[in-house]
């Protein structure tokens, strides 16, 4: 076991990586033998559906976590994003584009607000979590009066921005995604946020006394982070066209399980992009499995518990180990 | 005075690389007061710590009332009557006095916790201390001095035969320490022993009646309070041991501009009015006891800390600084004496730690350029002779002298010229001590103006040119090298005020 | 001893402001000025059948507040109360609409399921040290899928008045005469006086806020910690689980998949109320008053033409507000 870890390509991938890659891979025979239907493309495409938007605001908790905070709004936030500006695109006459530009606007604007109370006023993030939670949820079914939101379909004439998920059966949505996911590794690896945002999230005080800003980064961190879960929101309309209001916290633990199983200690400072990214398929995957052995929903809710709990204990127990 | 109640016997300690404790001796009896006393660093709080039991000694014995013991943990000590009253208070601001005071072993009428018999017998307590505060109110209420007089009060509901008193007066305002001798005379005369670690020359004088010094994890000597004067006692401190090459003159050149002038600087209680200049080229080293305010004053001065009033001047314009950010733009560098909390991020790598205070002159258009902060951080390691297998090492793997390098590499590499070190060689081994030396030296010869806080005599003759002293927050002298010995030093730092 | 102990001036003010009861006292004014605007701008607050609503939808909320105020004391939260109720709640009700069971036992097993999660989360986060919010968060999470799994996703309604074994839902509003009376109130008070006992004069809460204001030296006093940090957890189980009775007593059917945000009008009524959001300071009596203060927003809203909505944007507002005061409040006792 040493010794595979020493060898210098699985050191450079990192050995959490391939486990986790080894999991998805598993999980995916498992359930083609378990479920002959699960064999073909079509359910790989659903699972991916499912996967954009849960990347997106895997890939935006991710920053935040990296400060050593927490953000358990980003589900509600991401409806909130799609009902308002789908109800500007169905009920005002908004145009599309003006519409998913909106839709990145709210997403942005809630992390501002989550990441000023946060950083310059030091409220905890738990509780920020909890109030913009329910801001969002409010706001929300007070904009579209409590109506649900059904966005054009692909036939209709602003049925065109579905083509971000698929054109034909080929996944444009993953090619979006996979980019967005380097850029957000590019953004927290060699720029000078990122390296902040990880930094103040291993030793605040010591960033602080380097003469650095670290409210500012750590403010940005949050408001990355909401941006995304506006993006987000454009990739959960453009696979499933209709959004409730009043829902949507389901998604804000599996976006913290998919960040915490690729390796994002929940105490800051480590992240790892490619860890989430896979951490997200494996948690689509098993979503899709599911569904796919014919158990219901509330059983992925119970699983994913269960391995948020495996994985931030497993990092609270190697740190403890360390120690 | 009464027999003798405790009596520690060679007791030996050991950690890695450091001889703690050497073969010390020490003895409490009944009804006195026995002062305890030493450099920071001497082995005082280590011996009291082996004898509450919170470390293990590697020989000698320790016998209470006529019996070997060994604790464990202090609440084994507590049980048998040696309680120690810490300097940092162990306080539930939340609850109130008397629930501090019997957190653990409640007075209990069924399920109901007796609140009432509770603070009857905190009052009483009290009574008896001769204390003024009221069992009900909140501890945070409290001023600190109340506090400690809690903790005292707790300390002696134990039934203690043996209290050990840590720096107790370090936060009390002199009234307060009026009252607290009054109890510590009370205590006397129940015959109880009491340990009194101090740094203050006149309370040894005023309440001890013997005084036992250690010097370097050594035992020196016991005297006789009343038979000895302050400069005994400091000479026993600082000892007769001959360091290596103490500088004999300053080596800045006559009439070096002044490059930081701070004038009145306040803020809180331990920094008072400081004044002091700082020449280019100089080491100016900052002497004094702990909790002399050294630490504060750089905190001030680097904007960590809000200050409440002075000036602080560079290169003769007038600065505000109310951040470190804004210190680190009039080229201020902030060497902290923890170096964990405060100076590296432990989960990054070299190169990423020596860049951290100067990331802009690294960004190239929208990203990092690595290549040449690794070639940088690589030169500066190279230069600073740090140990590391590479620039990608992280850093909590590095050694203390390696880790304070790459601290120093942050610095130089934002091309600060005033660098305030404070406690550089804290935990450090005796080579790579040396090494930061040399290094400080060659960087004021460089043209850097260096603010040296140390609480190690023989650094502070070593590398000062010039020397300034405080005590209890305010400064106390300020001498040239050439003037300057350990036994002048010593006696500003413990000037009675 | 002489009992009149002087005090500076500044020792004086400062304890007034931090004085437990200064909070609780302006939370009543709140409540009081809220009943008095609503009632000046809608003919139909003021009528009797408000009030009783106003208290129907208060029970479980002040439940849940009242158990949520030992973790928020000890530092933490628990998250899990909202959906939780909604589980034990169908859980229970399933076993009495669908197995046969009588109410009680059905009571029973809603207030042990509570338990039984209060436990798991005291677990989760005193002996294998997860972080609260997360920890609870998962178990909100896995009550909510636990509870759609007992109910097999349906919605499950407790026997309704008049029925057989609906005698429960008189313990809450019992009819004498022509008149309905909010009895419930009776019990929640009687409950908020036992509380405030245990957390005022007995070893758990003694503990429990001795944690929630310094951990070390709590441990250091030789307290077993682990053990009173899983009774805040357990507490709080325990009335999310009284909460689900006074739930399903007073809806007339449960949904699965709902509960999510219950929690929030819980921890913002008890924050609200004084409870410090970093820990160690809070009173049951304060969280009680807090609950009403989001109660009385949730129904008297939409009598001045705000939709109901409008209550979750101003209570997640009205809980930053009440953290900031808490903030600048020890802030401000920092620099004195």
């Amino acid at each position: 076991m040493e010794k595979i870890k020493e060898n210098p390509i699985v050191k450079k991938i990192g050995i959490n990586r391939i486990v986790l890659c080894g999991v998805l891979l598993l999980m995916y025979a498992v359930f083609c033998m378990l479920s002959d239907k699960f064999v073909g493309m079509q359910r790989i495409m659903s699972a991916l559906n499912y996967a954009y938007f849960l990347g997106f605001l895997s890939l935006g908790v991710t920053f935040v976590i990296a400060t050593g905070g927490i953000d358990f709004s980003i589900g509600p936030v991401m409806f909130c994003s799609a009902l308002i500006s789908g109800y500007c695109l169905t009920s005002y006459g908004v145009p599309l584009a003006l519409s998913l530009v909106i839709s990145i606007l709210v997403g942005a604007l809630f992390g501002v607000f989550n990441g000023y109370f946060v950083a310059y006023w030091t409220v905890p993030p738990f509780i920020i979590s909890m109030a913009s939670m329910n801001i969002a949820k409010g706001l929300a079914s007070v904009f579209t009066k409590t109506q649900s939101v059904s966005w054009p379909q692909s036939v209709d004439a602003n049925g065109w921005y579905r083509s971000f998920v698929k054109v034909g059966n080929f996944p444009v949505g993953l090619v979006i995604f996979l980019v967005f996911a380097v850029l957000c590794s590019i953004l927290l690896n060699q720029t000078k946020a990122g390296r902040y945002i990880l930094s103040l999230g291993s030793n605040k005080e010591a960033v602080r006394l380097s003469g650095v800003n670290v409210k500012k980064w750590e403010m940005l961190a949050y408001v990355i982070c909401g941006t995304l879960v506006g993006i987000a929101a454009i990739f959960f309309v453009a696979a499933y066209t209709t959004v409730q209001p009043g829902y949507g916290d389901q998604y804000n633990n599996e976006a913290i399980a998919g960040c915490v199983m690729g390796g994002t200690s929940m105490v800051g400072g480590l992240a790892s992009i490619s860890g989430t990214v896979i951490g997200v398929f494996i948690i689509a995957l098993l979503q899709e499995g599911i569904l796919a052995l014919g158990f219901s929903k509330d059983y992925q809710l119970i699983i994913t518990g269960i391995i948020v709990i495996v994985a931030v204990y497993a990092d609270v127990a190697t740190r403890r180990r360390k120690n | 005075m009464g027999d003798t109640i405790l009596k520690m016997k060679e007791i030996d300690k050991s950690f890695p690389g450091v001889h703690a404790l050497d073969h010390v001796n020490f003895e409490v009896r009944k009804g006195e007061v026995h002062a305890l006393m030493g450099e920071n660093g001497a082995g005082k709080s280590t011996l009291m710590k082996v004898l509450t039991g919170i470390y293990t000694k590697d020989s000698g014995s320790i016998m209470f009332e006529g019996k070997e013991v060994e604790f464990h943990n202090t609440r084994e000590a507590q049980d048998a009557g040696i309680v120690i009253v810490h300097q940092e208070l162990n306080m539930l601001g939340h609850l109130t006095v008397a629930q501090n005071i019997f957190i653990g072993r409640e007075f209990k009428k069924g399920i109901r916790i007796d609140d009432k018999k509770m603070n009857e017998e905190a009052a009483k307590l009290f009574g008896k201390l001769h204390i003024d505060i009221d069992p009900a109110e909140t501890m945070s209420n409290l001023t600190v001095g109340k506090q400690q007089m809690c903790e005292i009060a707790k300390a002696i509901s134990h039934e203690a035969k043996v209290i050990i008193f840590d720096e107790p007066s370090a936060a009390l305002t002199e009234t307060e320490i009026e009252e607290l001798f009054k109890i510590i005379r009370d205590l006397r005369k129940q015959q109880l022993g009491i340990v009194y670690i101090s740094h203050r020359m006149d309370e040894i004088k005023v309440i001890t009646d013997r005084v036992t010094v250690m010097r370097d994890g050594g035992y020196v000597g016991t005297l006789i309070t009343n038979d000895c004067t302050k400069d005994d006692i400091i000479n026993m401190m600082v000892g007769r041991v001959i360091y290596e090459d103490p500088k004999t003159e300053s080596t800045v050149p006559k009439g070096a501009p002044v490059v930081l002038k701070v004038e009145n600087l306040n803020a809180g209680r331990m920094v008072q009015d400081v004044s002091f200049e700082l020449r280019k080229g100089e080491i100016l080293g900052f002497s004094g006891l702990m909790g002399a305010g050294r630490t504060e004053t750089a905190r001030a001065i680097f904007g960590a800390d809000p200050k409440t009033g002075g000036d602080i001047y560079i290169n003769g314009q007038k600065v505000e600084i109310n951040s470190p950010e804004d210190a680190v733009k009039c080229g201020i560098g902030y060497l902290s004496e923890d170096r964990k909390r405060f100076g590296i991020v432990v989960q990054k790598s070299v190169a990423e730690n020596s860049t951290m205070a100067a990331l802009e002159n690294f960004v190239k258009g929208l990203f990092i350029d690595k290549k040449t902060e690794n070639k940088v951080a690589q030169d500066y390691v190279e230069s600073l002779a740090t140990k590391t297998p590479g620039v990608d090492q992280l850093v909590v793997n590095l050694s203390g002298g390696n880790q304070q390098k790459v601290v120093i590499a942050k610095w130089l590499i934002r091309n600060c010229d005033i660098l305030i070190f404070d406690e550089p060689t804290r935990g450090i081994d005796v080579g790579a001590k040396n090494e930061i030396y040399k290094l400080m030296n060659r960087l004021a010869e460089e043209g850097k103006s260096i603010i040296m806080i140390s609480s190690e005599m023989t650094e502070i003759l070593r590398m000062s040119d010039r020397i300034v002293v405080m005590c209890e927050g305010r400064k106390t002298g300020e001498i040239d090298i050439s003037e300057a010995s350990q036994e002048i030093i010593m006696n500003m730092a413990t000037r009675e005020i | 001893m002489n009992k009149t102990v002087v005090k500076t001036p500044e020792e004086k003010k400062r304890s007034f402001f931090s004085r437990p009861g200064s909070q609780k006292f302006i939370v009543l004014l709140v409540v009081v000025f809220l009943f008095i605007f609503f009632s000046i701008f809608s003919e139909n607050f003021r009528k009797y059948t408000t009030i009783l609503s106003i208290m129907d939808y208060s029970y479980y909320i002040v439940l849940m507040a009242i158990g949520v105020t030992f973790p928020l004391i000890t530092g933490g939260v628990d998250l899990s109360i909202g959906t939780g109720l909604i589980c034990y709640s169908l859980a229970g009700g399933y076993l009495v609409v669908h197995c046969g069971w009588p109410t009680w036992a059905g009571m029973i097993v809603s207030v042990l399921f509570g338990i039984l999660i209060g436990m798991l989360n005291g677990v989760l986060v005193s002996i294998m040290s997860l972080p609260p919010f997360l920890a609870t968060l998962c178990t909100c999470m896995i009550t909510r899928g636990l509870g759609s799994i007992c109910s097999k996703s349906f919605g499950i309604s407790w026997p309704t008045s008049g029925s057989e074994g609906s005698w429960f839902r008189d313990i809450f509003k019992i009819t004498i005469g022509d008149t309905k009376y909010p009895l419930g109130f009776v019990w929640v008070l009687l409950l908020v006086l036992l509380m405030a006992f245990v957390l005022n004069h007995t070893k758990i809460g003694r503990y429990t806020i001795a944690i929630g204001s310094n951990k070390e030296a709590t441990i250091l006093s030789g307290i077993n910690v682990r053990f009173y940090h899983i009774m805040a957890y357990v507490i709080s189980g325990l009335f999310a689980g009284l909460a689900s009775i006074a739930y399903s007593a007073v809806f007339s059917t449960v949904q699965p998949g709902t509960g999510a945000g219950f929690e929030l009008e819980a921890i913002g009524g008890a924050i609200i109320g004084g409870v410090s959001a970093s820990g160690g300071s809070g009173s049951v009596g304060g969280s009680l008053l807090g609950v009403f203060v989001i109660c009385l927003l949730k129904t008297g809203l939409p009598y001045i033409g705000l939709q109901a909505n409008w209550q979750q944007i101003i209570t997640g507002l009205v809980l930053i507000g009440a953290v900031m005061v808490d903030i600048l409040k020890k802030k401000k006792a920092a620099t004195v």
